[in-house]
């Protein structure tokens, strides 16, 4: 799968632009006409993230994509080349490779959504965002408890 | 034709008076609620006026998504395959994190209506909207061919009958419905289906369970210690299948999950692109529910079948047939209530007709909005539009039972064959449109095209062309397994389209400029398009009256 080899093909860039960038996104909030130019005129490549958001959203995606990777073709990859340890072991009753493809593998993409979920609230928030739908609800709470409501 | 008649020997064929009247009961009520939810317009046909919230979008995931393959054709896979089934539960659980970091919010960002919109607009080409529109029929008729066997069989052990006769009834029973409700209806039904068939499902666990003295309180971890009494075959790694094909099979379904229009319809559904993030979220708890049972339920299923009916494994062993109903067999086996083995058979039917539901309204929508309306006939009213929606779904019901009378494989194995076809046409195309704004027009088409290629040859090698010696081209098979055909396939088809879209001109600025807006943090209006907003932004500068009225259409800005 192509997307194993991009963890160093990620520019990291200088902190210097990143900070200055990073203030226009979290400042920029107040012209909202020159924010939009801002993001539309930015290019989009998964490997070349051009704007501060994207660059901090694409890290929390390719670390949260590894730890995902590992627990969802660990197991199996173990299974196959330590086969014998894999299922001698015996742990609650199971073959150990049996618990991990069975139970711990969609166990573990489910609590990884669920981070993933929250990581992005949080980002969003770090850059003033605001998902509440009515438009004119000026009260931060309003997301406070949408979020609550999908936890 | 004579129709070969699967019969599960094991099941209890005959009529039952109260399961009978169970399940009867269950299909009147969802013609009821979608009757009551029915519609006429078509934004609510397809997308329910985007305006479903987090818990009950999770459950039209969850419904949605777990059809007959996971009520009944995921553990007849552990029962019979053993630890290759669990390629199954890995690769149908697993992809929805693929499908939330890397999908999800910028698919209800894009804010079409369905897949072919996407690749249609995305790619700017007909030609392009129509393979995708062809791909999103072609996966409908080939997933809902699984759910008719499921129904079919099921219906066996509730109405008595035969397996023809099951077929055709409940595959009546589907299509009316549908024709009836459209997506606002089979939506508000997603959720009633999901409670039924998760109740089903873990009630029967937990009696089989209980009642064998198998478990008491967590089945879904107590069934470990059952496994060393097990045939070994029941554990065994790579014992039937190899490596290789465990490692295709859960790839294929991972990308196929990320490539599936009826699932990315959900998407659209929804109020805002957070609603998309955590209705994921719930979706995949309301799957992990489902996925965590099924493998204990195989194993209890098994056990019975060994003490109860004979050998599970060899010659005289477990039937495919039997085995797509292990988990109604295995309450049976239990010596469990009739009514109680009926409300695990009806929670069958509710899965199957819930995916059959979603599915057929994506291909209607792709016959009547994507070929019709954007290809044929620009001018078509929304009267026609419907017309032609509900003439498909009649007309893919109508092949889909004939298809389904002499099926080529299991459940979950027909199912699989969908979500490597998904993995290999629609995926990329979804992925890199969304995430590399220079995949231009001609890249898409080169790349699906190479897609249904890979994909048809495989099927056609290993299925249908196929001699009781095996595959046509072995090595083929060996490489492009028809279930796993994603593997090697999609890899390919990403390099295709990155290579031809390099070769030929950049797309133009105003779609990547739809791209970027798909990424933008900026929130968007609940009726919103990414197209509409990066227009707006585009021909007016910085002053310009609608695009600050998109702005605040999404939300407050800060005030400093």
């Amino acid at each position: 799968m192509t997307e194993d080899n991009t963890h160093e093909a990620m520019p990291e860039n200088d902190t210097q632009a990143r900070e200055s960038h990073a203030q226009t996104a979290t400042d920029g909030g107040v012209a909202a006409g020159r924010e939009t130019a801002d993001y539309l005129d930015a290019e989009v490549n998964i490997f070349r993230p051009s704007t501060p958001f994207m660059r901090d959203h694409l890290r929390i995606i390719w670390v949260m994509f590894a730890a995902w990777a590992l627990l969802v073709f660990g197991p199996v990859v173990a299974t196959y080349f330590a086969t014998d340890a894999m299922t001698s072991v015996t742990v609650l009753g199971f073959p150990l490779h049996y618990l991990l493809t069975a139970v711990v593998s969609p166990t573990g993409a489910l609590v990884l959504s669920f981070v993933y979920a929250r990581r992005r609230d949080r980002l969003d928030s770090a850059y003033g965002i605001d998902h509440s739908t009515g438009g004119d609800d000026p009260d931060p709470a309003a997301t406070a408890t949408d979020g609550g409501g999908g936890e | 034709m004579t129709p070969l008649q699967l019969l599960p020997d094991a099941l209890n064929a005959s009529f039952k008076a109260v399961p009978a009247v169970m399940v009867s009961a269950m299909l009147l009520l969802f013609l009821g609620i979608g009757y009551v939810f029915r519609v006429a317009d078509t934004e609510d046909l397809w997308v329910a006026g985007r305006s479903i919230g987090n818990v009950e979008n999770g459950m039209a995931i969850g419904a949605n998504w777990m059809s007959a393959a996971s009520y009944l054709g995921m553990a007849a896979l552990i029962a019979l395959s053993g630890y290759y089934g669990l390629a199954y539960v890995v690769g149908w659980s697993t992809g929805y994190f693929i499908l939330l970091i890397f999908l999800a919010a910028q698919m209800r960002r894009f804010g079409k209506y369905t897949a072919p919109d996407f690749v249609g607009d995305r790619f700017d080409s007909d030609a392009a909207r129509a393979i995708a529109a062809l791909t999103t029929i072609l996966i409908g008729f080939v997933y809902s061919v699984g759910q008719a066997r499921g129904m079919g069989l099921v219906g066996i052990y509730v109405f008595g009958g035969d397996y023809t006769t099951m077929v055709v009834l409940m595959m009546s029973i589907t299509v009316g419905y549908l024709a009836l409700s459209g997506m606002l209806g089979a939506t508000k039904n997603m959720a009633v289906q999901y409670v039924i068939l998760i109740v089903a499902f873990l009630a029967g666990l937990y009696a089989v369970g209980w009642t064998q003295g198998y478990s008491t309180i967590l089945p879904h971890i107590e069934y470990g210690a059952l496994l060393s009494e097990l045939d070994s075959q029941f554990t065994e790694p790579f014992a039937t299948d190899s490596f290789y094909l465990w490692v295709a099979t859960a790839f294929s379904l991972i990308v196929g999950t990320c490539g599936l229009p009826h699932v990315l319809v959900r998407f659209y559904t929804v109020e805002s692109e957070r609603t998309a993030r955590w209705s994921t979220v719930w979706g995949l708890f309301f799957i992990c529910l489902l996925y965590w049972s099924a493998p204990a339920f195989a194993a209890f299923g098994t056990d019975l079948y060994a003490n109860v009916v004979g050998p599970v494994y060899g010659a005289n062993g477990m039937s495919g047939a039997e085995g797509d109903v292990i988990v109604v067999l295995a309450s049976q086996l239990a010596n469990l209530p009739e009514w109680f083995v009926g409300l695990v058979a009806a929670g069958g039917v509710a899965a199957a007709i819930a995916t059959t539901a979603g599915l057929f309204i994506s291909a209607s929508s792709a016959a009547a909005h994507d070929i019709y309306t954007n290809i044929v006939n620009p001018d078509a009213t929304q009267r026609q539009q419907l017309l032609i929606g509900r003439g498909t779904i009649v007309a893919l019901g109508a092949v889909v039972t004939v298809t389904a009378l002499d099926p080529p494989a299991l459940v979950g194995e027909l199912v699989a064959l969908a979500f490597s076809l998904a993995g290999l046409v629609l995926f990329p195309m979804f992925f890199l449109g969304l995430w590399w704004e220079n995949a231009n027009r001609q890249g898409a088409l080169a790349g699906m095209t190479t897609g249904l290629v890979i994909w048809t040859a495989a099927v056609l090698n290993e299925l249908v062309l196929a001699t009781d010696a095996g595959p046509v081209v072995p090595v083929y098979a060996d490489v492009f397994p028809a279930v796993g055909a994603a593997l090697a396939g999609t890899p390919i088809v990403f390099a295709v389209t990155i290579a031809v879209s390099l070769a030929t001109e950049e797309p133009d600025e105003r779609i990547k400029r739809i791209v970027r807006q798909c990424h933008s943090p900026e929130p968007m209006g609940q009726q919103e398009s990414a197209e509409e907003v990066a227009t707006d932004g585009g021909q007016v500068s910085a002053e310009s009256q609608p695009s600050s009225d998109a702005e605040s259409d999404g939300g407050p800005r800060r005030g400093e």
